[in-house]
């Protein structure tokens, strides 16, 4: 493979050979990326070194120090505000300024407790729209990413034919998030509800908010749906899924024991993941450093705007 | 929160159990024997990369053990997989939880030992818990500066010291004396000097006795 070989090359001295463009024209770029930032350990060295002629003068905000039970509430309730967990993609800088950013949000506009599974109504500013704004009703089945990209995606049926919207989070032409109604399911994630018959993810347009109490557990909804027929977007049956009943409707008993099968490959199942203590470590922030920005966090929120 | 600098990708063990494969699970299986085994001895040696990545898996086993006790159940789940022998569940949180709880540093460290030769130039480690009973590997400074001997010998030195300056100051006075007496009279000349020859004299036959002792030092 010669286009590998000079990959590796270019990898190992990047002044004397010339990049190769034809092939893994992604692979070179990360490369190049990394040659040419400064890493963060180094910097932080500068910034903090006596030898500095200007230091960096660093504000100590003194914030009520959370516990670990205070923490997990709020990674329940406020996921958008660690930053991603991937040391690739981190930067403690900009991660500072996007928190400055979404708590400014948060002043000027009430964005309420949800989670995947609460039914939410989102009225969007839209100048082509006859009313000049658009409301759109559905169920919230997906939240990702972090920070100031945070996104959630609403599910309703329109017309007999699903329909999906994804909004973001802290998108200036937000005008109002209304919590309907505020419950969790058994899932993180209810992706799987596009493959589900239609009346399961279907609210009507004109549902009525209820009453939601403050400081009151929020209930589980622990209905099960049943998936449609074959072929899906994903392999649910792979998945380990709560709330879906089991799938009954294989095309032949040979196809249902095939899919049995390969659920309990060990490439497929890999039992070793769930006991990798390091690898559930890096997947979360940690919970020294997520004290620290929930604690933030909790002292700006007496400034939040509340409806 | 693990204190020390993590590799982003796991390290892949090759034949770490013979005649069992080198995958994932294998790894993980070879990771349980060597943290069972740390956390029974305190101090083990093997090869370098795979006493670095035990001792990750150790670490992240006792901060759980610190973060949530032992009344929480996916925490006992995980010692009770980690560690194969039962007995040390109760050492983790008995003994090595309330040792680690107040430590702003990492709760184990790791010494390259040297590579063996003639050899494949593979560096072996030494991998331990702080805090063990054992004698330190690196041999810590001892504090000899209070000990009765160093304190007399730094009297003894600043005696010394000052009886030389009293000695100085006196001897400047004299010749100050001297200049002037010089100035005054000059018939004193030729004592002065048969003084100084005689002073010379001395310090010869010192320095010759000295030498002498030496030799019979020597010849004793």
């Amino acid at each position: 493979m010669p286009t590998m070989s000079g990959l590796y090359l270019f990898k190992q001295c990047p002044r004397l050979v010339p990049p190769v463009i034809d092939a893994a024209k992604c692979n070179i770029q990360l490369i190049s990326r990394s040659l040419y930032t400064v890493p963060n350990e180094t910097l932080e060295k500068q910034r903090t070194s006596p030898l500095n002629r200007n230091p960096e003068l660093r504000k100590q905000s003194k914030h009520r120090v959370l516990n670990s039970k205070e923490v997990s509430e709020f990674r329940d309730r406020l996921p958008e505000f660690l930053p991603n967990p991937n040391p690739e993609h981190r930067d403690r800088i900009s991660e500072i300024l996007e928190r400055q950013d979404m708590v400014n949000r948060r002043r000027n506009i009430d964005i309420p407790e949800f989670y995947v599974g609460s039914i939410l109504a989102v009225t969007i500013a839209d100048k082509y729209a006859p009313g000049k704004d658009g409301r759109f009703v559905g169920i919230c089945i997906h939240r990702e990413e972090h920070g100031l990209r945070h996104k959630f995606i609403l599910r309703n049926v329109i017309d007999k034919q699903g329909v999906e919207i994804m909004y973001e989070m802290y998108n200036p032409l937000i005008l109002k998030i209304e919590v309907l109604k505020q419950e969790k399911r058994l899932d993180d994630s209810l992706l799987y509800l596009r493959d589900c018959p239609l009346e399961y993810s279907y609210i009507p347009q004109d549902l009525k908010g209820q009453m939601i109490h403050k400081g009151v557990q929020v209930p589980v909804n622990k209905t099960k749906v049943p998936l449609g027929p074959r072929p899906w977007s994903q392999r649910w049956d792979r998945f380990d899924l709560k709330g879906v009943e089991e799938f009954t409707d294989w095309r032949s008993e040979k196809a249902r024991i095939r899919a049995l099968e390969s659920r309990q490959h060990p490439q497929v199942a890999k039992p070793w993941e769930k006991v990798d203590l390091i690898k559930h470590y890096k997947e979360n922030i940690n919970p020294v450093e997520a004290e620290e920005i929930y604690g933030e966090v909790d002292k700006d929120s007496k400034n939040w705007k509340n409806d | 929160m693990i204190r020390f600098p993590l590799k982003s990708k796991p390290r892949k063990f090759k034949y770490v159990l013979t005649g069992c494969g080198s995958g994932p699970q294998e790894r993980v299986d070879f990771l349980k024997k060597m943290v069972t085994s740390l956390i029974r001895h305190e101090r083990i040696e093997g090869r370098a990369d795979k006493m670095h990545e035990t001792r990750a898996y150790a670490e992240q086993l006792i901060n759980l053990a610190i973060q949530h006790g032992d009344r929480h159940e996916p925490t006992m789940k995980m010692a009770d997989e980690w560690l194969l022998e039962k007995d040390l569940v109760h050492k983790l949180f008995k003994v090595l939880a309330p040792r680690y709880q107040q430590y702003a540093t990492a709760f184990t460290s790791v010494h390259l030992l040297p590579a063996e030769y003639p050899g494949q130039g593979r560096f072996k480690a030494v991998l331990e818990l702080k805090g063990n009973p054992y004698p330190d590997i690196i041999p810590r400074e001892r504090e000899t500066r209070y000990l009765l001997t160093n304190i007399l010998l730094s009297a003894a030195g600043r005696d010394f010291y000052a009886e030389q300056n009293r000695l100085q100051e006196l001897n400047t006075k004299s010749e100050t004396v001297v200049k002037d007496s010089q100035e005054v009279n000059t018939s004193y000349e030729n004592n002065v000097s048969e003084i100084s020859i005689k002073d010379n004299v001395k310090v010869a036959s010192s320095t010759d006795n000295f030498k002498e002792s030496d030799q019979t030092s020597v010849s004793k």
